[in-house]
C-alpha cells in the first residue's frame, strides 16, 4: 500500500502483472473449489445477491429459458435477456461448474486490466483541463489492480457469482476506452452497462465529456455539442439493437418491464444494503409513486451537478457519481461498493487532504461484520428484528457518504490549491 | 458565533493534552464495564420477572396427572430397568413397542458424528401424538436422554415420559401435536433429531425422519436420573453460542413450579439461593460463562438455535416431591404451551438470569460489553491520530520542538499530516489474522489421542512466537515506531470491531474475550526498557489464549484433553463458535500486541527521552485542516 514501494516504474512491467491475475485467478478458483459450500452461501447473501443480480434468480431464467417458456414468468428473472444465450452456451451448471467460474473469473481480470489502463493513464492526477499539483504521489496500475482484486468485496461478489460483475466491466471499459481516446468503444462499453443494469446510463454525460477531452488529435472534433449528439446518437443506437437482439431471444417485449420496470417501481422488496427496501415497506401505497419519483430525481440530480461543477476532471465525476449510486440506487449491493472503492486509489494524490479515512474504514469495517450479524438476528435466531438490519444498511450509507464527501472535498480542494497557489497548506475555516 | 465556536473547537482539538487522555478514556471504559456488571444483581439494576404472553395462562388449568398415574409409571420403570444393558437397538425396539402400543406413530432415526477421531453414534425414536383439535401445523416436544449430559442413566425420565405419552394421548385438548423423542445420548441425538427436522442434516451421517409434524412451538427434557424424592426443579436454559430460550418459558415453569405445586426452582446449579447480592451474582456470573462457553448443556440445547424454546428440568434438593409432582410440572407446562396462539416472542431473547424471579435484560446489560468494547476502538484511534503527529518520523528532535514552537505562535500554519506508513502494518495484522486458521483447524481437526500433545506444542510455540516474529521483523524491516503504533493500532481497532459485533450475538463471550484481551490496549514497545519489557510479556503471556485454557482446565479440575474434545465435539456436531472467536478473534490480537511490546523501534524523538519533546510537538494539529 505504500507509495514508495509500489511504485517501481511508471507503467507495470507485464510478468508483475501477469503474476498479479494468476495470483488473484488462483485465489478465486480455490475458493470455488476448495470451500464447496462457499458459493451457494454466498449467492444467497442479500449483501451480494439482489433481486436484479442473483445468481440463483438466473438459473431460474435459464432454467425456463431452455424449457421454451419465457424466463419472466414467475417474476423471479429480472436480469437481461441477453445473459441467457451466454449462459446456456456454458456447459451445464450443476454438472460442470467450473466453466461459470472460469467465466466470472476471466469477468473480474478483465476489469482489472481496464482498471490498469485507466490507473496508468494517469487521468486522476492530470486531465486535459487540468493538473494537479500533486499528481506525482500516485500508485501504479498494477497496485490499483492489485486493491481491485483482492478487495474481499470483489472476491465475495465474483465468489457469490452476482451479475452484476458484467456491468462493472462494462463501466470500466467504458472509462478505459475513453481515456483511450477511443469514443466509440466507450459509448459501446457504455451502452452495454446500461443495457445490464440501466443505472449506468446516468454515467453518460460525464463520459462523453471524459472522451472530448481525450481524443486523438488527428480526429478530434472541435464542437462539444456536435461531439456529444453523435456519441448520444451511438448510445441509443447501439442499445437499440441490444433491444432487438433481446426481443428476437425472448420474443416479446415483456423484458423491459420485467427488467427495467422493477428497477424503476421497486416492485420486488427484498431486503439489501440499499436505503428503498425498508423506507418501501413502510410506505403507504397511495405515497409510492411520488416517492419513487422523488428517490430517482434525488438519484439522478447528482450527474448534471457534479458534471459542471468538476467540468475539469470528468474521472472524478465518474467515481464519485459510482460512490453515490452505490449508496442511492434501487438495489445496491457490496459488488457497487468494490467497483466504488476500486476507483478510489487513483485518486492517491489527494489522500493527503481527506480529512476522514480511518473513521470511513473504520465505518464500511465495523457495518462489514455488524450487517450479516444483525441479519443473522433478524431472519435465522429470531431474537432481531428488521430494523436491527436497516439500522446497519443506514450506517453503511453514510460511511460511504462519508467517503463520497470526503473525496469530493480533497478533489475540489486540490483543484483550489492550482488556482490560489498562496494558499497552499493553509486551513479553511467556515465563516 | 459560529466562527467563534468552531475556533474555539479548532483550539481544543489542537490541545496537546487531548491525545494524553485516551488511554485514560479506555481504562474508565473498562473499569465502568465492569462495575456496570457488578451493579447488576441489585435490586435498582434488575427487574422481576413476568409473563409478557397473555395466552400461555401459567398454572391456570387444574393438573391431573398422579393416582392411578402412579402404578403405569412403577410399570414402565420396570421395562426400562430391564433395559439397562442391552443394547441401543434393542432398548429402541422395546421403546417402540411400548409407545406403539399407545396408539402412537413411531419412527426411528440413525445417526454417526465423527469428531476428534471418535465416532457418535446412535438411534433415536420418537412417537408423534396427533392432536385431536389442530391441524398438524404445530408440535410441543416432550425429550427423555437414555443417558443425561454427565452420562447417567436417566431411568425416571424415559419412564416418566412413557407415562406422560400413555396420559397425554387419553386426553382431547390438545391442540397441537405433541412429539415423545427418546434419545440415546443428550447431545448428539437431539441434534441430529432437530437437525433432520429442519431438513439441515447432512444426509451422509444423519438419516432423515420418516415422520413429521408441524412447525416446533417448545421443547421440555427431562432430566431424572435420581431416585429419591426431591424438593426442587432445575432449570437448565443455555442453548449452543449462548442462545437462550424466550423468558416466557422460563417464567412459566417457575410459575407452574413454585405456583401450582409449591415446589421451589433453582437455575445455574445455585442449589442454595437466598436472593441477595452475592447469590445473585453467582448466578449470574455462573450463567455468562456458560454463555461465553456456547456449549450445550442438555438436550434442549440443540433446539433454541432452531429458534425453538427449549429448557431441561431436573429434580434436585431433599424434599417430598416425587415423580407425580414433576409430571405434572411438565403436565401445566404442556398445557401452557399448547395455549400459545403464535411463537413465543412477547418476552425478552436476551437477558441475564440472577433468580428464578430476577433477571437484567438486554438494554441494561449490553452497554458492559460494548463499554469494554469501545476501549479498543478508542485506542485504536488515539494511536492512528498520533502516528500522524509530524515530528514522529523526523529525524531531529530539537529542531522539531522549535518548529512546533513557531507553529503554536501562529496557528494558521498548521503542517500536513505526516504520511502513515501503512503497508507493513496492514500486512503485520492480515498476516496475523491468516495465521489464525492454523490452531483453528489443528483444533477442530486432529484426532483424540494427539489433541493434548498438539496443544502443548502449539502453547510452546505460542510462547516463542511472537519473539520469533518480533525479531524477523526488526532484522528486515526496521519498524518505526510509527509502524508499531499503526499494527496496535489495526488490531485493536479489528479486536474492538469482532467483540461489538459478537456482543449483539453472545454477550457473555464477548465480555469475556474483551476482559481478557484489555491489557493489550495498554501495551507499547519499550525500546530503552528490557524489564518492563519482560514484565509486559510475562502479563501479556499469562492472558495468552493457551494460558487461559490451561488456568480454567486446573481451576475447573478438568484434564486439558477433556476440554479438546468437547470443544471439538461441539464444533464438529453442535456447530458452536466459539473456537472461532478463541483463535482468529483474541489470539491475532494477543500476537500483534505481543510483537509490539518487543518492538525495538530505532530511537526517534519519540522514544525514549525525547518522548518530552514529542508532547511538546503535540501541539501541531494532527490534521491538514478544519472545517
Amino acid at each position: 500500500m505504500n507509495g514508495g514501494k509500489a511504485i517501481v516504474g511508471r507503467t507495470s512491467t507485464r510478468t508483475a502483472v501477469l503474476n498479479l491475475y494468476l495470483g488473484a485467478a488462483v485465489l478465486r478458483l480455490a475458493l470455488f473449489t476448495l470451500f464447496r459450500g462457499l458459493p451457494d452461501l454466498l449467492t444467497g447473501r442479500v449483501e451480494i445477491s439482489t433481486p436484479v443480480t442473483s445468481f440463483k434468480r438466473l438459473q431460474e431464467g435459464l432454467f425456463l429459458y431452455n424449457h421454451n417458456v419465457s424466463p419472466y414468468d414467475g417474476g423471479v428473472y429480472h436480469q437481461a435477456p441477453l445473459f441467457l444465450p451466454l449462459f446456456s452456451l456454458l456447459p451445464d451448471f450443476s454438472t460442470l461448474p467450473v466453466f461459470t467460474y472460469l467465466l466470472y473469473i476471466a469477468i473480474d481480470l478483465l476489469s482489472a486490466n481496464a482498471l490498469l489502463k485507466i490507473a496508468d493513464a494517469g487521468e486522476a492526477g492530470s486531465s486535459a483541463l487540468f493538473t494537479s499539483l500533486r499528481r506525482d504521489k500516485r500508485w501504479s496500475g498494477l497496485v490499483v489492480a492489485a486493491v481491485f482484486l483482492f478487495n474481499p468485496f470483489t472476491i465475495a461478489t465474483c465468489i457469490g457469482r452476482s451479475t452484476s460483475v458484467f456491468t462493472t466491466c462494462a463501466i470500466l471499459h467504458a472509462v478505459a476506452k475513453a481515456i483511450a481516446g477511443a469514443p466509440f468503444s466507450a459509448m459501446v462499453a457504455l451502452s452495454f452497462a446500461a443495457y445490464l443494469s440501466m443505472y449506468p446510463l446516468l454515467l453518460l454525460p460525464p463520459l462523453v465529456l471524459l472522451s472530448f477531452d481525450r481524443q486523438l488529435p488527428a480526429r478530434a472534433t472541435k464542437s462539444l455539442a456536435q461531439f456529444a449528439t453523435s456519441h448520444v446518437a451511438i448510445v441509443g443506437g447501439v442499445l437499440a439493437a441490444l433491444f432487438g437482439m433481446s426481443y428476437l431471444i425472448t420474443g416479446s417485449w415483456e423484458f423491459l418491464p420485467s427488467t427495467y420496470g422493477v428497477q424503476l417501481t421497486l416492485s420486488d422488496l427484498a431486503p439489501n444494503v440499499g436505503l428503498w427496501w425498508y423506507f418501501f415497506v413502510e410506505m403507504f401505497d397511495s405515497f409510492r409513486s411520488f416517492f419513487l419519483a422523488v428517490f430517482w430525481m434525488h438519484l439522478s440530480c447528482y450527474v448534471g451537478a457534479l458534471t459542471l461543477r468538476i467540468r475539469r476532471q470528468p474521472l472524478v465525476v465518474i467515481t464519485l457519481l459510482m460512490g453515490i449510486f452505490n449508496i442511492f440506487k434501487p438495489y445496491p449491493s457490496i459488488s457497487d461498493s468494490s467497483l466504488f472503492l476500486a476507483m478510489i486509489p487513483l485518486y492517491r494524490h489527494v489522500f493527503p487532504l481527506m480529512r476522514y479515512t480511518f473513521l470511513v474504514a473504520a465505518i464500511i469495517m465495523y457495518t462489514t461484520f455488524l450487517g450479516p450479524a444483525f441479519y443473522h438476528l433478524w431472519i435465522y435466531a429470531g431474537s432481531g428484528n428488521a430494523n436491527f438490519f436497516y439500522a446497519i444498511t443506514l450506517v453503511w450509507g453514510l460511511g460511504l457518504s462519508l467517503l463520497v464527501c470526503d473525496l469530493t472535498f480533497a478533489v475540489l480542494r486540490d483543484e483550489w490549491e492550482v488556482e490560489r497557489p498562496e494558499m497552499v497548506g493553509k486551513d479553511i475555516r467556515q465563516i | 458565533m459560529p466562527s467563534l465556536i468552531s475556533r474555539g473547537a479548532s483550539r481544543i482539538r489542537r490541545d496537546p493534552r487531548i491525545l494524553k487522555l485516551p488511554p485514560y478514556l479506555s481504562l474508565l471504559c473498562i473499569l465502568v464495564g465492569v462495575v456496570w456488571l457488578f451493579l447488576l444483581p441489585k435490586n435498582e439494576y434488575s427487574r422481576r420477572t413476568y409473563i409478557s404472553e397473555n395466552a400461555l395462562l401459567p398454572g391456570q388449568v387444574h393438573t391431573y396427572f398422579g393416582g392411578s398415574d402412579q402404578n403405569v409409571f412403577r410399570a414402565y420403570k420396570h421395562e426400562v430397568n430391564a433395559l439397562v444393558h442391552q443394547s441401543n437397538i434393542e432398548i429402541n425396539d422395546k421403546l417402540e413397542s411400548i409407545l406403539k402400543g399407545l396408539g402412537l406413530k413411531v419412527g426411528r432415526q440413525n445417526f454417526t458424528y465423527h469428531s476428534a477421531g471418535h465416532v457418535y453414534s446412535g438411534e433415536n425414536t420418537y412417537a408423534i401424538l396427533q392432536a385431536p383439535r389442530g391441524d398438524a401445523t404445530e408440535a410441543i416436544v416432550l425429550v427423555a436422554a437414555w443417558k443425561n449430559a454427565k452420562g447417567e442413566l436417566n431411568r425416571n425420565g424415559v419412564a416418566l415420559l412413557l407415562t406422560l405419552a400413555r396420559y397425554f394421548k387419553r386426553w382431547s385438548l390438545w391442540s397441537k401435536d405433541i412429539i415423545f423423542l427418546l434419545t440415546p445420548d443428550s447431545i448428539a441425538g437431539p441434534q441430529a433429531w432437530v437437525d433432520a427436522y429442519h431438513d439441515a442434516h447432512d444426509s451422509s451421517r444423519v438419516d432423515s425422519l420418516p415422520l413429521k409434524s408441524g412447525a416446533l412451538q417448545g421443547a421440555v427434557a427431562i432430566d431424572y436420573v435420581r431416585e429419591d424424592r426431591f424438593e426442587s426443579v432445575h432449570i437448565v436454559y443455555d442453548g449452543i453460542n449462548g442462545q437462550l430460550p424466550n423468558l416466557d418459558l422460563i417464567n412459566s415453569v417457575v410459575n407452574i413450579a413454585g405456583g401450582q405445586m409449591g415446589m421451589g426452582t433453582g437455575l445455574q446449579e445455585m442449589w442454595r439461593h437466598d436472593d441477595k447480592y452475592p447469590d445473585r451474582l453467582r448466578t449470574m456470573l455462573r450463567g455468562m460463562l456458560k454463555q461465553g462457553l456456547g456449549l450445550a448443556s442438555g438436550p434442549h440445547s440443540s433446539f433454541i438455535p432452531y429458534h425453538v424454546d427449549a429448557v431441561t428440568l431436573q429434580p434436585f434438593g431433599n424434599g417430598w416431591q416425587d415423580e407425580m409432582a414433576m409430571g405434572r410440572v411438565i403436565e401445566g407446562t404442556f398445557r401452557s404451551l399448547n395455549n400459545l396462539l403464535e411463537h413465543l416472542h412477547q418476552s425478552f431473547f436476551f437477558y441475564l438470569l440472577m433468580h428464578p424471579h430476577r433477571f437484567v435484560s438486554i438494554g441494561t446489560y449490553l452497554p458492559s460489553a460494548m463499554l469494554v468494547a469501545a476501549n479498543f476502538t478508542i485506542m485504536a484511534i488515539a494511536l492512528w491520530l498520533k502516528s500522524g503527529q509530524p515530528g514522529l518520523t523526523s529525524t531531529s528532535g530539537k529542531a522539531e520542538n522549535k518548529k512546533s514552537d513557531d507553529e503554536k505562535s501562529d496557528s494558521k500554519t498548521s503542517s500536513q499530516t505526516v504520511e502513515r506508513d501503512l503497508f507493513l502494518p496492514l500486512g503485520f495484522v492480515t498476516g496475523c489474522q491468516f495465521l489464525s486458521v492454523v490452531p483453528l483447524y489443528l483444533f477442530n481437526n486432529a484426532p483424540d489421542g494427539m489433541l493434548t500433545l498438539a496443544f502443548i506444542t502449539f502453547a510452546a510455540l505460542n510462547t516463542i512466537l511472537p519473539h520469533l516474529s518480533s525479531h524477523l521483523l526488526t532484522k528486515y524491516y526496521t519498524p518505526t515506531i510509527q509502524q508499531y503504533q499503526l499494527i496496535k493500532s489495526f488490531s485493536l481497532l479489528l479486536l474492538g470491531m469482532f467483540l461489538s459485533s459478537l456482543a449483539t450475538l453472545n454477550f457473555s463471550l464477548a465480555l469475556l474475550v474483551g476482559l481478557l484481551a484489555c491489557p493489550l490496549t495498554f501495551m507499547q514497545p519499550w525500546p530503552r526498557s528490557p524489564v518492563m519489557r519482560g514484565i509486559c510479556m510475562l502479563l501479556l503471556d499469562a492472558v495468552a489464549p493457551t494460558s487461559v485454557l490451561v488456568a480454567g482446565a486446573v481451576y475447573w479440575d478438568v484434564s486439558l484433553g477433556t476440554v479438546l474434545r468437547e470443544a471439538a465435539f461441539a464444533w464438529d456436531v453442535s456447530g458452536m463458535y466459539s473456537p472461532v472467536v478463541v483463535w482468529c478473534v483474541w489470539w491475532p490480537a494477543w500476537l500483534a500486541g505481543s510483537v509490539t511490546v518487543l518492538g525495538k523501534p530505532p530511537p526517534t524523538p519519540s522514544s525514549g527521552p525525547k518522548r518530552k519533546g514529542e508532547k511538546k510537538a503535540e501541539g501541531v494539529e494532527g490534521k491538514p485542516v478544519s472545517k
